[in-house]
């Protein structure tokens, strides 16, 4: 495909007005590019984001309702994958990027019991939001459009982000009012490094009592009541990074 | 402050260059592991460091290195048409209003928070330097990931190729358009620059 029909189907998607919209252009564009169903969609299940999360899709309805019911957004193995990388992958070579657990692979099976074969995911990952995909997906049996992976990788990335302006998903939302002081940053890194209370006060040089006020204040900014809980949280909003967590 | 390095214009401090340097070293060599040139053990500096770069760098008060970016003139050899040509479709992108952003670097030390109003500062630096230069469009060479980012700032930008696989890495050239809209897109997208750092009487004098 040359870059004439991309800047076309580019021009379709960034030219979009609602979500209605966004989708009838996807629609086309897997069309062009030789798929027949689309997924546009934040994995927001795992925070309780609190803005609206993308979502868009052309699935099968039956597999739709299966999926929510089921709240595979949380598990799914596809959303999982594209977490682990940032470039395009095909559903077929997910086994060699992520553990499969059995559920996983039953609910592949499932899915393709529900006409949907192989696909191709682009992860779409900007540090502060939920992360988020494009894929694309063919009925069970038709090969991917091998040729046509490279122009699906630019459609999915430009998708996502005509999504984000649809939805205005465009500032940081959690933390961003009240931030953590820094003390209370330092302590909620060193429970995310796995410490408990009394070991963070001596390598903060702090009292015990201190240091659990702090994380109890750090949760309370966030409105969550677990440590667990509140160090998603702060990922989730680039208050800390694996990076900082990892980093010694 | 904004440091800003352009031909005929009063040169950044020794200084500040130097913990560049230093700076894009932590990123590209040590964190990145890229595959590009160190001076000295300390900085890294490659062919296009000439007198025909241009560079927009934030610093604190010392003189520390917080941001950069390094603008590579398009009339003269730069990366894409060196290295990655068969990231463009059509030729690479070559014109006097057309400059490069090459090495855009947000120093290791940062914590995220201030990465996200770094980056912000920087991005809204390169808009406003592209508006006061008569740059009228910037080329990039991006991972496939910071792509997503890249256009994640709202300003407008069109790919200049299918993306490909290049040593392991999915790399796509773009090319971002710079008018007088662009300062509100990237407002709209929600990139505040800092106040204190971009400080408009200084610039002119720069």
């Amino acid at each position: 495909m040359g870059m004439h029909r991309i800047s076309q189907f580019l021009e379709l998607i960034e030219g979009v007005a609602t979500a209605d919209d966004l989708t009838l252009a996807m629609v086309e564009v897997c069309a062009m590019l030789g798929f027949q169903h689309f997924a546009l969609t934040h994995h927001v299940d795992l925070v309780q984001a609190p803005s609206p999360a993308i979502r868009l899709h052309n699935y099968p309805a039956e597999w739709a309702a299966f999926y929510d019911e089921k709240g595979l957004g949380v598990s799914d193995p596809v959303h999982r994958a594209s977490h682990v990388t940032g470039k395009g992958f095909r559903w077929s070579r997910m086994t060699n990027m992520i553990p499969l657990t059995a559920f996983d692979r039953r609910m592949l099976d499932l899915g393709r019991a529900q006409g949907i074969g192989d696909g191709f995911t682009v992860p779409a990952n900007v540090p502060g939001e939920a992360r988020g995909s494009c894929s694309f997906a063919n009925a069970w049996g038709q090969p991917l459009p091998e040729a046509m992976l490279p122009a699906a990788q630019l459609a999915g990335t430009f998708a996502f982000e005509s999504a984000r302006r649809l939805w205005s998903i465009r500032t940081p939302q959690t933390g961003k009012d009240k931030p953590l002081t820094d003390r209370q940053r330092d302590c909620v890194l060193w429970a995310a490094r796995g410490k408990g209370d009394w070991e963070i006060s001596r390598i903060l040089n702090l009292s015990e009592e201190t240091v659990a006020r702090h994380i109890k204040q750090a949760c309370e900014r966030y409105g969550v009541n677990k440590r667990t809980s509140l160090i998603i949280r702060t990922l989730f909003d680039g208050t800390l990074t694996f990076s900082d967590i990892f980093r010694r | 402050m904004l440091h800003v390095m352009r031909s005929g214009a009063q040169p950044i401090p020794d200084k500040v260059m130097r913990a560049m340097f230093a700076a894009r070293k932590e990123v590209f060599v040590d964190l990145l592991k890229w595959d590009v040139p160190v001076l000295a053990g300390r900085y890294e500096v490659d062919q296009f460091d000439d007198a025909h770069a241009h560079y927009l760098v934030l610093a604190d008060r010392d003189g520390g290195h917080l941001g950069s970016a390094r603008l590579l003139p398009t009339m003269r050899p730069h990366i894409l048409d060196s290295f990655y040509p068969q990231l463009c479709e059509d030729a690479p992108p070559r014109a006097p209003d057309i400059f490069e952003v090459t090495r855009f670097c947000l120093d290791r030390s940062l914590s995220a928070r201030e990465r996200r109003s770094i980056r912000d500062t920087l991005v809204i630096a390169l808009a406003e330097h592209a508006l006061a230069n008569g740059i009228t469009r910037y080329s990039a060479i991006a991972e496939i990931g910071w792509l997503q980012q890249i256009l994640a700032f709202g300003w407008r930008c069109r790919p200049l190729g299918l993306p490909l696989t290049i040593d392991g890495k999915m790399l796509g050239a773009l090319g971002i358009h710079i008018d007088a809209d662009t300062p509100r897109l990237l407002a709209e997208a929600g990139i505040i620059p800092l106040p204190g750092l971009v400080d408009r009487d200084s610039r002119a004098a720069a």
